[in-house]
């Protein structure tokens, strides 16, 4: 029994339109295309309303004057439309680059230096073979790899130590491999969720 | 053109169709197939299940539309342990459409009527906060400073759950789910490495391979892997839904794909041998 509500048919109408551009370009796939454009626009636009008054103008109401700064600044951000007065816009530029890197930086050393080289250098011998196994797998992708990028001495790519970097270069590959079949994964993860979609709530022969 | 020429240029029309077709046949006929869960979902389980009854949980909505049907399913069954725990949860999103997922995954995991919880005491949330790591920083180092009401509005003085709650200290786990490299990171660097908070973290498959450093460092103490890590946890929590579902018709449709590349792989080099021979 097909199902009579109008917003499962409007989505899997949409459903439809959308995933009929794996066969071929065409004017469904266009409209479905831009209405999704369209809604995400009208929703990313009514959230940025929705942020301004939540986070920025609810603190000034309360008599925070801080805030006027962060309007000022936000507002800044359009003089790169005016001719005469476009370089204001790099002030509120410099701040956001400024407090991005500022919060992120002490963590992301700390997260992806000091604790993958500390993971690295662990020993190699682990609790069970398996974990033995990856440590060693690890260690010699992490030396292999590293030795690839290494430019200033031209006999380390083609002297006797040159099966290191193509060990290196192995290892990536395989690194590459196991990203592009997680990646399939991924986009067939996504398209099945709309194949039960299909089946279940439109059609519900499943 | 021979047979392995014809092979390499399999028109796309038809391996779509041969993909919807292994997704239809096992969608309506089931193959059973046994679910192994893998140790990153069964260490998120094992995190939540150990954490005391009446922890805070802050919760991360960092997905959309787009990926829903990866995480959305995970997502419910994170809940229905965590609700079922007795656990409060403060939820929030990363995302834009995150809060448009927030309806979709409560009206399946139905906090009021199948555990009791109550809006405002038992769980919240706050919407979608804008700046990513910003916004983690701002949530977790001072959140009555960056956030006055809930998404619907209601000033958080009104609600009883965030009376106590300030900022990290007050979180006993932070866990998220996103589709944003950015997002997968930025938790890991505000919540474990600004604050050592116990974190979980949950990512589209094609992401699993950038972000299991983390996992391995022990930075994240689970990982939810796209869709084969919501089937685990839909095993795991007892709570089976759309992503077991799926995990008959991922294992027909990723069975193809490598009849798929393996034709691809032999039709080339035989196309090269004969061009080889001929030559």
């Amino acid at each position: 029994m097909v199902s009579t509500d109008a917003q499962i048919w409007i989505a899997a109408f949409f459903t439809i339109a959308a995933t009929s551009y794996a066969f071929r370009d065409n004017v469904v796939f266009k409209f479905a295309e831009n209405t999704f454009i369209g809604v995400a626009a009208g929703h990313a636009i009514v959230m940025g309303i929705k942020n301004i008054r939540d986070y920025g103008w609810n603190h000034l109401a309360q008599g925070e004057m801080i805030y006027i700064v962060v309007f000022i600044l936000g507002i800044l951000l359009y003089a790169r439309f005016h001719d005469k007065y476009y370089w204001l816009y790099r002030y509120p530029i410099a701040f956001l680059v400024g407090n991005g890197v500022g919060i992120s930086i002490r963590a992301a050393i700390h997260s992806d230096f000091v604790k993958q080289i500390a993971q690295t250098t662990s020993p190699l011998i682990a609790a069970d073979a398996f974990g033995t196994i990856n440590n060693i797998i690890t260690f010699v992708g992490v030396i292999t790899a590293l030795s690839h990028f290494i430019f200033t001495r031209e006999d380390i790519h083609t002297g006797t130590l040159g099966w290191i970097p193509r060990v290196g270069r192995w290892m990536m590959l395989l690194a590459f491999g196991a990203s592009f079949g997680n990646t399939i994964m991924s986009r067939f993860g996504m398209y099945q969720g709309r194949i039960i979609f299909l089946l279940r709530d439109w059609l519900q022969i499943v | 053109m021979s047979v392995w020429e014809k092979l390499t240029a399999v028109p796309r029309e038809v391996v779509m169709t041969l993909v919807v077709l292994a997704m239809i046949i096992p969608a309506i006929r089931p193959l059973g197939l046994p679910i192994l869960t893998g140790d990153m979902s069964r260490a998120w389980y094992n995190t939540v299940e150990q954490l005391p009854e009446g922890s805070v949980v802050l919760f991360d909505i960092g997905y959309g539309s787009g990926g829903y049907p990866s995480l959305g399913p995970g997502n419910i069954a994170a809940f229905h342990q965590m609700f079922e725990k007795n656990l409060k949860l403060v939820i929030m999103a990363t995302a834009l459409e995150g809060t448009m997922m927030y309806p979709l995954i409560m009206e399946e995991v139905k906090p009021e009527e199948n555990y009791g919880a109550v809006y405002g005491e038992d769980y919240v949330f706050l919407g979608y906060i804008a700046g990513e790591q910003t916004a983690m920083a701002g949530v977790l180092g001072d959140l009555k400073s960056l956030v006055s009401t809930d998404y619907q509005g209601t000033p958080i003085s009104q609600l009883p759950l965030l009376e106590n709650i300030n900022g990290a200290d007050d979180f006993a786990l932070v866990a998220y789910l996103t589709t944003a490299g950015g997002v997968a990171e930025g938790w890991v660097y505000q919540a474990y490495s600004q604050y050592n908070k116990p974190l979980l973290g949950g990512c589209l498959s094609m992401m699993t391979t950038s972000i299991k450093p983390y996992y391995d460092s022990g930075q994240l103490l689970g990982l939810m892997d796209g869709i084969k890590g919501a089937a685990d946890l839909e095993f795991l929590t007892g709570h089976p839904g759309d992503a077991i579902v799926s995990s008959d018709i991922l294992s027909f449709t990723q069975t193809l794909v490598l009849v798929f590349i393996a034709i691809g792989n032999i039709s080339f080099w035989m196309t090269r041998k004969t061009k080889e021979e001929e030559s």
